[in-house]
This record gives C-alpha cells, structure tokens and sequence, in this order.
C-alpha cells in the first residue's frame, strides 16, 4: 500500500473514531435531556373521573417512628392499575411537602402501578423517588413499608409488591433497603405491630 | 524527501496518541492495594497516586492496631495513636513520631481530614510508631510487621503435592484446566523460591508470586486438580480431582437425620445456592472456631452509605463500631472475623459468600444511621422455616430456617442495651445480605446519642455498645450452640 493510501486510511478511520464520539455524546445528551424532562412533566395530579372516595394511606412518622392510617377523601379513576398509581400519588404527596412526616425529594412520584396477576403489583417508581431518597436502614424500611400497605390497603386481593425505579430493578433504595426483593403485605403487617 | 517522511509518520504519532489518551483514561483493571500483616490483623488499603507517587492514608494503616484520635492544630496535623504522639504538616516531607524527626519520600497530602503519606514511606512510619522491625515487599506491595511470615514446604507424598504452612491459611482457590491457583489475601505466605519443579504425578510444578498485595501459589499439572485442606488448614494436599463417577457425594448439613430424609428446597434455574458445610467424612476443610462471630462493618470503599453529617460517612462509623466489638469480643475470648478492616468495596453477594466460607455461629451486620437516639436492630424480613436446613439452601431465603434464632439474639442484643439505659426497638427489615446468610444474623442501625451525629464516633458511645452487643454474645453461645 503506497504512502498515500495509508494516509488516507488513517484520516478515514480517524474521522470515524471521532465521527462516532460525537454520535455517541449527543445520543446521550438526548437520552439525559428526555429523562429530565420525563421528570418535569409527571402531572401534578392524576386525573381522576370518578366518585369521590374514601382512601386509607399508611403515613410513616419518623419521629414516632411509626406507621399510622389516616383517611382521606379523593376522587378515583375505576380502572384499577390507576386507581392504585393515583392512591400512591397521594401517599408521596403527604411526604413531599413541608413540613412532611416523612420528608422525601420534591418531584419523587409513581409513575405506574401494574397488577400483574391476582396478588402481585409492581410499582414503578421515578428516579427521583429513589435518587433522592435518605439513606438508612430505618427511613428506608418505613418508606417501603408504607407504599407497600398503603397499596394493600385499597387493593385488597394485593399479597406482594415488587417496586421499581425508572422501569428497572435497583439493588437497593438509597444504599440499605433492599428493592430485588418481593414485599409480602404479611411480613410489613408484622413490622407494623413491631414498630407500635 | 524529510518532509514526506515527516508527513508520513503524522498519522501514525496521531493514532498512537489518540491510544495512549484511551489507555490512560481508561479506568484501571485493579485498584492498587497495599497488604500489612500484623501478628493482631491482616488488613488491606487502597492506594492513589500523587504527584507521581503512590501514597497511602496513614489513620487507615494505623487504625487497625490500636486506639488513634487524630486532629487538625491549624497547619499541623497532630495523631495520638497508644501513647504515642505524632505530628506532619501538610505540603511538608518531614514529620515527628515519638519526638523525633522522621523524613518522608514525599510530602504529606491532606484530604478529607485525611493525611496521604508517601507507601515508601509508611514501613518507616509504622516501625517508628510499633517500635517493631518492619519488612517491605515493595514491588508486591505487602509489610510485615514483626516476625510474622508464614513459609511452607511442599512435596509430592502418595500422588498428591502437598503443600505445609507454618500457620493456618484459607486462600481463595481457583481452578483452570491444568492449573490450580490459591490466593492469599489475607495471609502472610512467602516463599524464597519463584518455581519449584516435580517429577511425579499429579503436579509438575509450583510457581509463587506476589504482587498488589498478595501472593499466589500456582500448581500446574497435565490433569484436572482439586485441593484439600487437613492439618486445621495448616495443610493443603493438591491431587488430581475424581472423574465424575466418584462425584456423587453431596454435602449434607451435619444434622441429626440424614440427608436422604431431608426435604430440599425446590431450586430455580440459575438461582445461587448457599453451600452449608459437608461432612469431614468426604472432603477436610480447615475447621472453623466452634463460635465464631462474622462482623460486617456495612458500605465501604466507593459506597459511602448515608451522609450522616457533611464530612461523616457511614461506613466511617460502622468501621470504627466493628472494630471496637472486635476488640470487646476478643477481651472475652471470641472468635471474630471482620469482612472488612479497612476502606474496601465489597458487594452484598461477597458479604454473604464470605460469611458462608467462615460457617459462623453468629453474623452482625453494622450500619449508622443520623435519626436517633434509638439503636434498631433488625432480623431478616422472611417467613420462619421450621424445616431443619438441607444440603442447599435457595440464596435470597437462606436465613429463613434461622430465622427464629436470629431473633433471639436480636432480644438479647436489646435486653443488655436496656441494662446499658440504651432504648432500643427490634424490627424485621429487608436488608442485604441478611437473606443470604445461613447462620443466625441481625443488623444494628445505631443513632448519635445526641442531636450530633458526629456523636456517634464518640469512644464512651462506642464502647458502651460495643460492650453491650459483646455481653449478649457471650450469653447467647449456649443456645446458639445448641440449635447448630
């Protein structure tokens, strides 16, 4: 191959290489620039269509340490899957404002409930709910514990909780809970007798 | 014609830069790691470079041998470490230990209320501050404090090598065709001899290296080779592993019944399987203490844990809180074993493997939390099994057949903080590895005493559950002695 051709090799492959990057950078700054504004656009409230009810929430105190069922009233979709998203909707409503029982990060919401056979649901929660939850073995347990009853509470035939977090499996909440786990409502109903 | 030359090797110097810009940027294969052995521990420390030099955090080299207090006196950073007092100042390449004047291969770094020495350096440091000889392995990256090397001998006895420690060893064994390689991580083994050559069957030869902090026999042999332990692992017999006809012994867990009779869990394709000890009828394994403690000082290396305060991480705190219920476990004559004793990284799978490899009468995982003053402990989140463990348990519900002895000792642990005026709350919680550990386990989340949480590395704080955890250790070992 005469010298010439070599150059010219060298400067194609060198375009690709970097021709390639370029790609690669602007895909991601797209996938980020999505997912940020994914989690801008999550509806302040879920809509609902339906009669007025009255919904039971299992609020975590962390003062008290405790977890304690408090009523409150809301309109809700009859489909069931939304039913559930808009009931945790307003579980994390009551831990996202100030002052909060149980302070999580503005913005941490559901975004999707699937009931996938007669006793499992998994709540696919925003990165948000996760990202920017507090560390610890104890915070962590009350959030999961509340989201998981509270669920069970307005969809009683619901015995396990599978959660995620943008869609996928995470190991661990914020570094200690542990969310590769299936929830049992039976084993939260025990943590809940042992934190009165 | 020096023109067209020039021009012609553009490219090529381009290309090569652009590689050595990948390579140097890549991420490292390895982390650098220095080993120090101590006739009272073996530890590990990572290692960053400086200014061209590899450096060291000096409190995690001298944390594990002793009680240490180290603080920043405006531009001098003074340590206290048994007795011993020291002082360096950051930028400087001169320190003073015990008075006198000790000069460095570099300056000292400050980070993170840390101060970074030159690793060259450290063997001089640690001699001054242990007033004991230190050896280096330099290129290997291992000290050894004291006299505290272990050799070994090696021969070929009835078809088989094997090899004889001067101390017990439990390295991790791997296998390739032809090969059988033990690393030793925590162990002190060295050898004067780079190869040592056979003629008889089954091994031909066997090669010792050391290099970033630990050292690796490797066996070679012309068929597949498997390793025994005998002696109380002061003996590693390496012979040719059986043909699969003679592989049909199944561990079984040494329980009154026999195995045969023992229902076993049913096994999803591809689920891991905690491997509970197998008889010594079949296969010696270095046996372990009849009551060992595994303690797991949580998080560690890259994962910081919670932020308990803007310059406390947890696993700064379960760090120090493992090892001060190491030092009261040992005061009483118990069997510990630490899964980490430095800054490392390792993942809830590696916990609950290392766990299982020790078979311990007791595991307690350690975490931190800044929400107190209360002390949680926690049992694993899991239905009890009454059914008597089988020889394989399914890995994400193995503490379910210990479950109820996991809470006896999780009521024990809280009766003798209560006897300490320490208010204290048992709960289940789904926390890794807790779910993978076959043995009796629980988590303790300990709160600052005060509104502080830098109140949480306060010494009498520490103590005081340390002391507490340790007394309801002792007085657990008869019935967790009973139910194994």
């Amino acid at each position: 191959m005469s010298g010439r051709a070599l150059k010219i090799a060298f400067a194609i492959m060198l375009a690709a290489v970097i021709g390639t990057g370029g790609y690669v950078f602007v895909l991601k700054q797209k996938e980020e620039e999505q997912a940020r504004r994914i989690a801008y656009t999550q509806p302040v409230s879920p809509p609902a269509a339906g009669p007025v009810e009255r919904v039971p929430l299992y609020i975590a105190y962390d003062f008290e340490g405790v977890l304690r069922p408090r009523d409150v009233q809301m309109a809700l979709p009859g489909e069931p899957s939304q039913r559930a998203r808009a009931v945790l909707h307003a579980l994390l409503t009551e831990y996202t404002g100030d002052p909060s029982p149980h302070k999580l990060a503005p913005g941490a919401d559901v975004r999707a409930v699937f009931l996938v056979s007669d006793n499992l649901a998994v709540v696919d929660t925003n990165a948000t709910f996760a990202d920017g939850h507090r560390s610890g073995v104890f915070v962590e347990t009350l959030t999961v514990a509340s989201v998981v009853k509270t669920l069970a509470a307005n969809l009683p035939g619901v015995r396990r909780v599978k959660i995620l977090v943008e869609g996928k499996e995470r190991e661990t909440l914020a570094g200690h809970a542990d969310l590769m786990t299936f929830y049992d409502v039976g084993r939260i109903d025990e943590l809940m007798t042992q934190l009165e | 014609m020096r023109w067209s030359s020039a021009v012609r090797s553009r490219p090529a110097a381009l290309t090569t830069a652009i590689l050595a810009v990948l390579l140097l940027t890549a991420p490292s294969a390895e982390d650098k790691r220095v080993s120090i052995y101590t006739a009272s521990a073996a530890y590990s420390l990572p290692v960053v470079d400086r200014d061209g030099q590899q450096y060291v955090s000096l409190l995690e080299a001298l944390e594990p041998l002793g009680k240490l207090n180290a603080r920043l006196d405006g531009n001098t950073w003074k340590l206290r470490f048994n007795q011993i007092d020291a002082e360096f100042k950051p930028g400087k390449n001169e320190g003073r230990v015990r008075g006198a004047k000790v000069r460095m291969e570099g300056p000292l770094f400050f980070e993170n209320n840390r101060g970074l020495i030159p690793l060259a350096s450290l063997p001089t440091l640690l001699a001054r501050f242990l007033n004991v000889e230190v050896k280096s392995h330099p290129a290997a990256r291992r000290l050894f404090v004291g006299n505290v090397a272990t050799h070994f001998r090696s021969e070929v006895r009835n078809d088989a090598l094997v090899v004889t420690f001067t101390a017990p060893v439990n390295p991790v064994i791997s296998t390739e065709p032809g090969k059988l390689r033990m690393t030793f991580l925590r162990e002190p083994v060295i050898s004067d001899n780079e190869v040592i050559k056979f003629d008889g069957a089954p091994a031909s030869s066997l090669s010792y290296v050391e290099s970033n902090g630990r050292a690796e026999l490797t066996v070679t042999g012309s068929v597949p080779l498997m390793a025994t332990f005998a002696n109380g692992g002061r003996t590693i017999r390496v012979a040719a592993a059986p043909g699969p006809a003679a592989q049909v012994t199944a561990p079984t867990f040494p329980a009154v019944a026999p195995a045969a009779q023992q229902p076993v869990p049913e096994l999803q394709p591809g689920s891991p399987v905690a491997v509970l000890p197998s008889p010594p009828s079949t296969t010696t394994f270095p046996s372990p203490p009849a009551y060992l403690v595994v303690l797991d000082a949580s998080h560690g290396g890259e994962e910081r844990g919670a932020a308990l305060a803007a310059d406390l991480a947890e696993k700064d705190v379960t760090l120090a809180l493992a090892r001060q219920l190491r030092n009261e476990l040992q005061q009483r004559g118990i069997a510990t074993m630490m899964l980490r004793d430095g800054d490392l990284t390792l993942t809830a799978e590696q916990r609950a493997a290392m766990t299982s490899s020790a078979h311990p009468a007791l595991f307690i995982s350690i975490h931190a939390g800044s929400s107190g003053p209360a002390v949680r402990i926690f049992t694993a989140m899991l239905e009890s099994s009454d059914a008597i463990p089988a020889a394989f348990l399914r890995w994400d519900s193995a503490q379910s057949a210990f479950t109820s002895a996991s809470r006896v000792a999780a009521g024990e642990v809280q009766k003798r903080l209560a006897a300490k005026d320490v208010p204290s709350q048992v709960l289940s919680a789904a926390i890794r590895p807790l779910n993978n550990i076959a043995a009796a386990a629980f988590a303790i989340e300990v709160g600052p005493p005060k509104a502080k949480p830098e109140s949480l590395l306060a010494a009498d704080y520490q103590q005081q559950l340390a002391s507490a955890v340790a007394t309801a250790v002792i007085n657990l070992r008869p019935r967790i002695a009973e139910a194994r």
